[in-house]
């Protein structure tokens, strides 16, 4: 929702602002204008400001400011979303919570880690495993996005079929509110049921109801082994219905990645891993007590020959294992190699619809005339369909958009949703109907109504206008 | 040279995924978008949009962010789009210049000292005799360190003692002067120098001549040979090290050589790739001019290339007794890669394998292949952050338990033997060639 009653940054709100934080932390340069403009949807959205402020009182008082005179506030991690959600698509001051980037505390005694939103998830996980210890989410991002960024779009990855999500390691939080009190959610306990569940409502809140400053993360255990398996089908099916037989085995791998062909070909140029002529792949990984990863391995063999595997190869050393996340991890940016545009799509449906989808999406393909690559995190029902077009084409432009519709369509019928991990930021928006009911999108309305009356916190997201 | 548009096709391949920021030795520490790559391309696009290479639409935080980078190309090699970072980053320096003009410092020291062909020996040896005004005595053997922060420079820095003779002048190189032997059945070898082997490491010189000679190739040292022009290039003044470029061709076009070596990663790649690149402009494959640059480019080698076992002249091993000094006591060596060798020529193997062969015991470290710091100008245009990136390497050093580190680029020598004396690490830094 975007209000007519929000105001820009004029240049005595500039002044008033230059009093709230320290010189080198505020910018109305042009430059920094520029390179806070965009995430990783390749959209230019210029905000008016940037600041980069260092405490939670600096955010307070900036968001104070704001519900004085009206103008947007945007939080931004790394900028490396997928729907627009840091984007200031109501102009505004872009909140940077890169100078925010301590790690407080990683408490052995307790498993659980207290951090800066602008710690990059990467260089967290690196922090506990030299504890021992493990911080599973892992957006195909992490070694470059925030923490603030994955909590407000609880954010997923592959390990999500056995770890979970983002908001599955989230026991509390430090919060701004968008009127700019700083209020504390859940905390160091593993329990807790005083009062609603805030924290849940603000993971995945998308930066629409607070800003997020402090967490406190849960940890786990390293696992004591890893295998990686790479398997290659003739047939896109084929690998759809090994995903579904691995899991009704009740087989937990902890990757369950499947990759199509016109994903295959995009990495191949950058990558030379000799995989740009296969069908299908299927990345599994397992891990745990060795001896059950040895049994996974044997068991997953077989379920892969059954279902017209028609190679299978587990990794030997730790460059193979690295070389394989790297054609993974790079599909989705080489993509562009295909086609000027992406519609990036994260649909997710019940692992045993997955079939049903797959094949769905290769009809809409044909029928619409449009290449979709689709690729991801199969094993949690999780499928990234990316549907491509050539942006200075407006035929084929509208084409990728019917399609993407048929794509939500299918999903919502198979009982899915529209949005698995990305959000709906301003990309999703025009379709959140088809998933949720009128009733479901006036009560969520409401919360973000009590919460930020004025609307001035990453306004014109989530919700279409009217 | 490449066309404003050809950049802008470069710059367009660009998704904004943000990949490049988590292998950014900028970035890491700056933690600004215009730090970073991505923020970088953004800013070159939009100034080549604008202003095309002859000015920018911007003001000093533009420059700023383009000049805080190393160029060490870490962003292009893992971009799943083959983004060419630096050479949009290249083109930004040279819009801000052609606004602006250079720094006096930096024209200074790029179009006098190592621009032009008299006053850059003349004014080295005024530094060599000058050098104790403004530095001191430090505890690493032929090195010094600055007594109070000067411009482009900085303050409590570690730098090489310059010598009492440049390498050019030693009698290694006037035996050497002339070209290679005529009709012998010997490879014949000319040996590029280069301003930080000939000013700042002349032992370095030495010993690749002492090598090749000892493999058996004649080695010419030809005396008319000039900067190759990264520096200059590096901050912004194409013009300065197309000059350089040309003057080196036609230098090594007269020597009647097999190969044109080098022992300096950063000349290597400017000889091999810059070059080109400087002298002919894209379209224009089938010049003359391009013709006599690939018939160079096909010459040139790294000596560690060149020298190792795969290579066109192998290494002769060494007698026992005749090994330096330093290879004698059993130490442990690690290896620096430096960026212009690993990722501007794609060689990492070839030292370490030499190294293998040098009777050390050849150990790993954390990050070999992250940036020294050094490149790209920004150790003269931001030494803060320049000796920050190296903080890292400094702890790799730490780390590995090495004694000596290995590394193939008199540059990278220069930062690391700072960064190891900032720190506190003790360790010896040499070039991998006067391990053999």
């Amino acid at each position: 929702m975007l209000r007519d009653s929000l105001k820009p940054i004029t240049t005595s709100v500039q002044k008033e602002l230059q009093g709230l934080l320290a010189r080198e932390n505020l910018s109305f340069l042009r430059e920094d204008i520029l390179c806070y403009s965009y995430d990783a949807t390749n959209k230019i959205v210029p905000p008016e400001a940037v600041a980069f402020p260092e405490t939670p009182e600096e955010i307070s008082a900036i968001l104070k400011l704001a519900n004085l005179r009206g103008f947007p506030v945007v939080a931004r991690g790394a900028g490396t979303g997928f729907t627009g959600g840091s984007l200031p698509v109501g102009g505004g001051l872009i909140l940077s919570t890169e100078r925010m980037k301590k790690i407080i505390e990683i408490d052995t005694d307790n498993l659980t880690a207290e951090v800066e939103p602008g710690v990059i998830t990467g260089d967290l996980q690196a922090a506990v495993e030299k504890h021992g210890l493990f911080y599973p989410p892992d957006p195909t991002s992490f070694k470059f996005s925030t923490i603030g960024g994955n909590i407000a779009e609880c954010a997923g990855g592959p390990r999500a079929v056995k770890y979970g999500v983002t908001r599955d390691y989230v026991l509390g939080l430090e919060v701004v509110l968008p009127t700019g009190e700083i209020i504390k959610t859940g905390g160091k306990t593993l329990k807790g049921v005083v009062g609603y569940d805030l924290t849940r409502l603000i993971v995945g809140s998308e930066g629409t109801l607070g800003v997020v400053t402090k967490a406190q993360l849960k940890l786990i255990a390293q696992p004591e082994t890893r295998k990686m398996m790479l398997v290659k089908f003739a047939k896109l099916e084929d690998a759809a219905r090994t995903v579904t037989g691995i899991i009704r085995r009740c087989i937990v791998p902890s990757t369950l990645e499947l990759i199509d062909n016109a994903s295959l070909r995009c990495v191949e140029e950058f990558t030379h891993m000799g995989l740009g002529g296969v069908e299908a792949v299927l990345l599994i990984e397992v891990d745990g007590r060795s001896e059950s990863v040895e049994k996974d391995v044997l068991d997953i063999e077989g379920i892969c020959k059954e279902n017209a595997s028609t190679e299978f190869r587990a990794a030997t050393d730790k460059f193979e294992v690295r070389d394989l996340w790297k054609v993974r991890r790079s599909i989705s940016p080489a993509l562009k190699r295909l086609k000027s545009l992406k519609l990036n799509e994260d649909v997710v449906v019940p692992r045993s619809k997955l079939v049903e989808l797959i094949t769905g999406v290769e009809q809409i393909s044909k029928e619409r005339g449009v290449i979709i690559a689709s690729f991801g995190h199969a094993g949690d029902g999780n499928i990234h369909v990316n549907i491509m077009v050539d942006k200075d084409d407006e035929e084929d432009c509208a084409k990728g958009l019917q399609a993407v519709e048929d794509v939500f369509k299918l999903t919502v019928s198979l009982g899915g949703t529209i949005s698995g991990e990305h959000g709906v930021g301003t990309t999703k928006m025009p379709y959140i109907n088809m998933e949720l009911g009128a009733a479901t999108i006036e009560a969520m309305k409401r919360i973000k109504e009590a919460l930020d009356p004025r609307g001035i916190l990453n306004p014109g997201k989530i919700f279409p206008a009217g | 040279m490449k066309s404003v548009e050809e950049l802008l096709d470069i710059a367009s391949k660009c998704v904004r995924c943000g990949t490049c920021k988590s292998f950014c030795p900028s970035y890491e520490i700056l933690r600004r978008e215009g730090g970073g790559p991505r923020g970088r391309v953004t800013l070159a696009e939009t100034s080549l949009k604008e202003a095309g290479m002859g000015g920018t639409p911007f003001g000093p935080a533009f420059q700023k962010y383009v000049k805080d980078c190393t160029l060490c190309g870490s962003c292009h090699s893992n971009c799943p789009n083959d983004v060419d970072v630096p050479a949009l980053i290249l083109a930004a320096r040279t819009g801000y210049i052609a606004k602006q003009g250079l720094s006096p410092f930096a024209s200074l020291a790029i179009k006098n000292l190592l621009g032009s062909e008299r006053l850059r020996p003349l004014s080295m040896k005024i530094a060599s005799k000058l050098q104790g005004l403004i530095f001191k005595g430090s505890t690493v053997e032929h090195a010094l360190v600055s007594r109070f922060s000067i411009p482009l420079i900085g303050g409590g820095r570690l730098v090489p003692n310059l010598p009492e003779r440049f390498f050019m002048e030693s009698k290694t190189a006037k035996a050497r002067k002339s070209g290679p032997e005529q009709g012998a059945a010997k490879p014949k070898v000319s040996f590029f120098v280069g301003c930080g082997v000939n000013y700042f490491l002349p032992d370095i010189g030495e010993a690749t001549v002492r090598v090749l000679e000892r493999s058996g190739a004649t080695v010419s040292i030809p005396k008319a040979q000039s900067c190759c022009g990264m520096p200059a290039l590096s901050a912004g003044d194409q013009k300065t090290a197309r000059e350089h470029a040309l003057k080196n061709l036609e230098v090594f076009e007269k020597e009647d050589c097999d190969y044109i070596v080098t022992s300096c990663a950063t000349c290597g790649h400017a000889l091999k790739d810059v070059f080109k690149d400087l002298l002919c402009d894209s379209g224009e494959e089938d010049s003359e001019m391009a013709k006599r640059v690939d018939a160079f480019v096909a010459k040139v080698r790294d000596i560690t290339e060149l020298i190792a076992p795969e290579g066109d002249i192998p290494v002769k091993d060494i007698e026992d007794n005749e090994r330096p000094l330093i290879t004698q006591d059993g130490s442990k060596v690690t290896y620096h890669d430096p960026c212009h060798l690993r990722r501007y020529q794609g060689i990492a193997e070839e030292p370490r394998i030499l190294l293998e062969s040098s009777g050390l015991e050849l150990v790993g470290m954390k990050h070999p292949c992250k940036c020294c710091g050094l490149g790209g100008g920004l150790a003269f245009s931001n030494y803060e952050l320049s000796i920050e990136i190296a903080r890292i390497k400094a702890e790799g050093v730490r780390g590995s338990g090495a004694d000596i580190v290995a590394t193939a680029c008199p540059g990278c020598i220069i930062q690391l033997k700072d960064a190891l004396h900032r720190y506190g690490v003790d360790a010896m830094v040499v070039h991998v060639v006067e391990l053999l």
